[in-house]
């Protein structure tokens, strides 16, 4: 009975609610309603950066409190970090690290999202080519003050490879910590099995395409000498590089349309001659080195990322036992060396409340020795080259990561050029190269067509 | 269909083919009439595309069992090389490796995502359904609406709001909004088979003096299971399956979801671990396999009798 009297108060209540014509007559809760929404969103929009004193500028001050800090890698390389991460909370009691790993697409998502919410961690990992994506929006701040004053200490990283973690305003708003370079990786047995040579020191990309030619009878069935890779643009990039080219100037591209052009037609005119694969099982190939063709044993020769030769080699041990991969330069030009650098590091956003510990934790990782052996230069050759020479004088160094170190040590002296990338790089440039390629490679477009596509796509982008 | 056109009309159902003539078979002639016999025909067709279906699962299942550097070597399911380490490597390798939490945090975020989405969309679904007013179209046009803005649109201004009220790197931001009716697609789904049910139920419940609380506990709700039992599965795989969210939100390891465990076997730019991987990923199926069993004939029914597809 309860139960029931309670049951007919509330039909009451909802008959009077729910009579037709008498909705409910409350403006008043809907405006308050309304003014609370509208202030939640005012406070999202208008979160303000902290102030920061001079002497916090110049990252001077207590050691202590937590920070956060975020890379991107896979399990591996979180546990070296993470180990880096702990040997630096012992050395400052108090100091707290919080941790925040991703792979790296999805580490770039996220941080696009923590900087529009003014939410960046304060050390946050960067690489060259998205370094002005955050530059632009006004996100990090200079960390040429803390050098003057003394609270990160670059003298011994070579000034080409400070310069990669420049702005365009010149000023330094990027550590430079581990440099990567893309290399030619080669299946040395395959190479060896066709009674080819390897191509010779300071080979050019006309020895690059007789190389493949001579390897195009040897090899076993089903086997390329190369992967079609005409709309890689870290290719492209080397091929200008060697030219003496700009590829970007003054915000939109920096080479010509007859250049590009060249360079398609050299990709199809080697596709025609049967030393590549096809443009389907290129687009089929996945992302990572390790599931890459040259990793399986089915293609000879691939532009890939330098440091990623100890994984294919296992890659390639398990699928062709005995076979060996090795890494060279890529194909040099008139003007010198195709190679360039690409640099990750360190950087402290402006949203940063404890710009001190931030700056004494990358002084610690670009200098620090314990730092500079746990790592191990696990993503790219570590900058710093009194740690340089101490990882490559380990007689306990892997065969393969002394030979990628070696390499890059190797491409530093050449003095390759360094790319200002312009915000939105990865975004316009690198999308746009690949899909005109595509065009080209399904007889989509003509190789002019595709240039004319792609020069208007990209020069609209970059100038948005 | 010889008679001609013209007379089609005026056929009397005397002239019409007599109703027990068979119909012509669709492609040629029947090969045999044994039931048997067809039911097995039909059977192995099934069979055959239900392998061509599965072949990439087991194949990740085989895969799974294979040495991390011999993963991508044959298009096969077995070699000869059998381990199981990548089951133990994947569940708890290296420091931050710990599948146990990461399966716990899934499990946690995916019950309280499922009870929040049951308890508020079926109550706003009840109140679009039966209640009268104002605004009452303009509002379920809003709540539709929502379904056609992407994630990708309110996911900044969403993170911006989140952080101010310091929830990030909590589960908050996953979960509250599930009790708030944020789901639209479930509210439409219930009220489409709320209007379905009698509404002399709801009369009679009233006279019986139920409110529209009683009416919504003692009637609508027990008859609501189907649809109940579909916005608890979808709820559940999208929950389980979603990667974006946490990614967003949960940035220490401690709080990391399964999804976001595997994310971390796998970097362009470093050493990936494809065995551990699939190890992993074949485990986390699981549990959504285990679901979909289970509330497969409520999400039958939920999805016939809403009239979704």
């Amino acid at each position: 009975m309860i139960h029931l009297r309670h049951a007919t108060r509330r039909q009451v209540r909802s008959r009077a609610r729910t009579a037709p014509g008498r909705g409910p007559r409350r403006p008043s809760r809907v405006a308050a309603l309304a003014a609370v929404a509208l202030a939640l969103l005012a406070a999202g929009c208008g979160q303000r950066m902290p102030h920061h004193t001079e002497a916090e500028l110049q990252g001077r001050g207590d050691i202590q409190g937590s920070i956060r800090f975020s890379w991107w890698g896979s399990a591996s390389r979180n546990d070296k970090t993470n180990e880096v991460a702990d040997i630096f909370e012992q050395d400052h009691p108090g100091v707290r690290v919080k941790r925040e790993a991703a792979d790296f697409s999805t580490y770039f998502n996220r941080l696009n999202v923590q900087a529009a919410g003014r939410n960046m961690p304060c050390v946050t990992q960067l690489q060259a080519r998205q370094l002005n994506d955050f530059t632009d929006r006004n996100a990090l701040l200079p960390l040429d003050p803390m050098i003057e004053s003394g609270a990160i200490d670059v003298s011994d990283i070579p000034e080409d490879v400070l310069d990669t973690g420049r702005g365009p305003d010149g000023k330094l708003y990027m550590l430079p910590t581990g440099i990567a370079y893309d290399a030619l990786t080669v299946n040395a047995s395959l190479v060896e099995e066709a009674g080819a040579q390897l191509p010779p020191e300071n080979y050019d990309w006309e020895d690059y395409g007789h190389f493949l030619e001579s390897l195009r009878d040897g090899l076993p069935e089903g086997v390329s000498p190369a992967n079609y890779q005409g709309g890689l643009p870290n290719f492209f990039i080397a091929y200008l590089s060697g030219l003496g080219e700009d590829l970007f100037r003054d915000g939109r591209l920096g080479f010509s349309r007859e250049l590009l052009t060249d360079y398609w037609e050299m990709w199809v005119h080697l596709r025609d001659e049967g030393v590549t694969n096809s443009p389907d099982e290129v687009s089929e190939e996945p992302p990572s080195p390790e599931a890459g063709y040259v990793a399986q044993g089915d293609v000879v020769s691939d532009s890939g990322p330098g440091n990623a030769l100890t994984p294919v080699q296992s890659a390639l041990e398990g699928a062709h036992p005995g076979q060996r991969v090795t890494t060279l330069p890529l194909p040099s030009g008139p003007a010198g060396t195709g190679n360039i650098l690409v640099s990750s590091g360190m950087a402290i956003p402006r949203n940063c409340g404890n710009v001190p510990t931030a700056a004494a934790f990358i002084d610690f990782w670009a200098n620090d020795e314990r730092s500079g052996d746990t790592y191990a230069s696990d993503n790219g050759a570590v900058s710093n080259t009194r740690l340089l020479e101490r990882q490559l004088n380990d007689p306990d160094l892997p065969e393969t990561k002394k030979h990628e170190l070696t390499l890059y040590e190797e491409l530093v002296a050449r003095h390759p050029e360094n790319v200002l990338y312009p915000p939105g790089y990865t975004a316009v440039f690198e999308s746009a190269f690949t899909r005109a390629f595509e065009d080209i490679s399904f007889g989509h477009a003509s190789v002019p067509e595709a240039v004319d596509s792609f020069f208007a796509e990209a020069n609209a982008g970059l100038a948005n | 269909m010889s008679t001609a056109p013209g007379l089609a009309a005026v056929r009397t159902p005397r002239q019409s083919r007599p109703a027990h003539r068979p119909r012509p078979p669709l492609f040629g002639r029947r090969l045999t009439r044994s039931p048997l016999l067809l039911a097995v025909a039909r059977h192995s067709g099934l069979i055959v595309l239900l392998v061509v279906m599965l072949y990439p699962l087991l194949w990740m299942v085989g895969a799974s069992f294979r040495p991390d550097n011999k993963v991508f070597t044959t298009l096969g399911l077995f070699t000869g090389d059998f381990t199981t380490s990548n089951y133990s490597s994947g569940w708890s390798g290296g420091d931050q490796l710990n599948f146990s939490r990461f399966f716990l945090n899934s499990l946690t975020i995916t019950v309280l995502a499922i009870l929040g989405n049951l308890l508020s969309c079926s109550l706003t679904a009840y109140a679009f359904a039966r209640l009268e007013f104002r605004f009452k179209r303009v509002l379920f046009a809003l709540v539709l609406g929502t379904l056609l803005l992407p994630y990708h649109v309110t996911m900044v201004p969403q993170y911006i709001l989140f952080n101010q009220l310091g929830w990030v790197n909590t589960i908050l931001p996953l979960v509250a909004p599930k009790y708030l009716a944020t789901d639209a697609f479930f509210v439409f789904l219930m009220v489409q088979f709320i209007r379905a049910l009698p509404r002399d139920l709801d009369d009679a419940a009233r006279i019986d003096g139920c409110g529209h609380l009683g009416i919504f506990c003692r009637v609508i709700l027990p008859l609501s299971v189907p649809a109940l039992g579909t916005t608890a599965l979808f709820t559940f795989i999208h929950t389980w399956n979603d990667f974006l969210g946490p990614m967003l939100y949960l940035t220490d390891p401690d709080h990391w979801t399964v999804s976001q465990g595997l994310g971390s076997f796998l970097d362009a730019t470093g050493q990936s671990s494809y065995g551990s991987l699939f190890a992993m990923s074949t485990l986390s199926l699981v549990p959504i396999v285990g679901f979909f069993i289970a509330a497969q004939r409520l999400l039958v029914e939920g999805v016939a009798t809403s009239g979704l597809k």
